[in-house]
């Protein structure tokens, strides 16, 4: 193992066990506990794959993929969680972000599942880096589709979701700019490819760690307001569209 | 190769969006009597300083051009449309202008709803776009070919205006609007309270 491995390694659990005790001693392990399963399962699994590496290294391949991809279908708990908090008290937005969820995630697997059936030659464990990019393009695609629709509707986060979406997205685009690249370059680029990966992680960590370090949901959203006065909302909007079209259609008179 | 570029897009895509995630703004306050005031200005403005049929016409005018190119010597001529293609070029922008605001508008307060009718903000979200569009193509015709000189291309824009016009009045049919509120939408009044 390289020094900057065992580094990465080490700083990973050391900011993974500070992410969790903030959480802890601040009493909001519940409000967000999507995203905490997921760091309290890469916690356990970085601790053990780090016994695993100093006591059996030869098994460590093998269980290394295993517990990537119980953390990475794990990760999508993460997008469910911004999700959640994002559209709070919204349900036609969350709806439409749980949607696009099913949708990608549900190709995803489907296709895994075609590969698994029809190609007999094709597994998980031998075709990961390929499995793990198309996940992490099904994450970033529900990611930009829950950001568009929040920058849409202007709609404000707190510092903690705010964090949350930052660290998340700064690891998935690096993922999958760099295991797009290990696919054109080759074995050639796995020392890269692995430093790339290991580098936005502690970097997805340390944003976690500091947007996480206390409470901070944003503001309170005001109570909805019933549907009758979205549809006069809408319907005058409408109303107004329709005279400005009236105007523009007649605008130089010919 | 396809497969790289369409997941080198991606990660690229993202990494953009959140980069201009992070950078965005304070969103005012929902619903602030600002907000409000400033919604009010822009619907004023549309309605009673922009879109009257007098105005429009006014500016438009073809019998203007007649006239002066029958009275005037030819650098009045050319002094009368250049200051016509500036004024026309002016309101269009202005439209625009309150178009942006009136969208701004609308999405800052749909975020307030709990239930949005999806269909109808798709529906909103094309017409404006739409109307956005027609104002930029109109902006560009008059600012090449001045504000007489080009009627092929007025007709094409004032026609994409008009299918965007179905499309709001289809969409008014759909939202039953009459139903909803018959008296603020009486023709008669000029509801600029959103």
């Amino acid at each position: 193992m390289t020094i900057f491995t065992q580094f990465v390694w080490l700083a990973g659990i050391l900011l993974e066990g500070v992410i969790l005790i903030r959480a802890i001693y601040g009493k909001f392990l519940t409000k967000y506990y999507l995203f905490y399963l997921y760091i309290a399962s890469v916690f356990l699994g970085s601790i053990f794959l780090y016994v695993v590496d100093i006591v059996i290294h030869a098994r460590l391949g093998r269980l290394y993929w295993s517990v990537n991809f119980m953390t990475l279908s794990l990760g999508c708990g993460v997008i469910f969680e911004i999700s959640r908090q994002v559209f709070a008290h919204r349900v036609t937005l969350d709806r439409v972000a749980r949607w696009s969820m099913a949708i990608t995630f549900g190709a995803i697997f489907f296709l895994v599942s075609v590969h698994a059936f029809l190609l007999p030659q094709w597994n998980p464990t031998t075709n990961s880096a390929d499995l793990e990019r198309d996940l992490r393009i099904a994450q970033a695609i529900v990611l930009m589709t829950i950001l568009f629709l929040a920058g849409y509707y202007r709609i404000e986060t707190g510092k903690n979701i705010k964090g949350m979406i930052l660290g998340l997205g700064v690891y998935v685009g690096a993922s999958i700019l760099s295991l797009s690249l290990r696919l054109l370059v080759g074995p050639a680029f796995d020392t890269a490819w692995s430093m790339i990966q290991s580098s936005s992680y502690l970097a997805a960590l340390s944003i976690w760690a500091v947007a996480l370090w206390s409470y901070d949901p944003g503001p309170a959203p005001r109570p909805p307001i019933s549907g009758g006065e979205y549809r006069t909302l809408a319907g005058r909007t409408q109303e107004l569209l329709g005279s400005i079209n009236d105007q523009l259609d007649g605008t130089p008179p010919r | 190769m396809i497969q790289f570029v369409f997941s080198l897009l991606i990660g690229i895509a993202l990494l953009l969006i959140l980069y201009f995630f992070a950078r965005g703004g304070k969103v005012s306050a929902e619903g602030s009597a600002q907000q409000l005031r400033e919604a009010k200005q822009t619907l004023d403005s549309l309605q009673f300083g922009l879109l009257p049929n007098d105005l429009v016409h006014r500016i438009f005018a073809r019998e203007d051009l007649e006239y002066v190119r029958r009275a005037a010597a030819p650098q009045v001529q050319s002094l009368f449309l250049s200051e016509r293609k500036d004024i026309s070029l002016a309101w269009v922008r202005r439209v625009r202008g309150a178009i942006l605001s009136l969208m701004r508008f609308h999405r800052g307060h749909a975020r307030l709803y709990a239930q949005l009718n999806l269909s109808t903000e798709l529906l909103l979200a094309i017409n404006f776009a739409r109307l956005l569009m027609v104002c930029r193509i109109l902006e560009m015709a008059l600012y090449l070919r001045g504000p007489y000189a080009a009627p092929g291309m007025v007709r094409t824009v004032a026609s994409t205006a008009g299918t965007v016009c179905t499309i709001s009045e289809k969409s008014l049919v759909f939202l039953k609007v009459n139903q909803i509120d018959p008296l603020k939408n009486d023709p008669s009044h000029h509801g600029a309270s959103v």
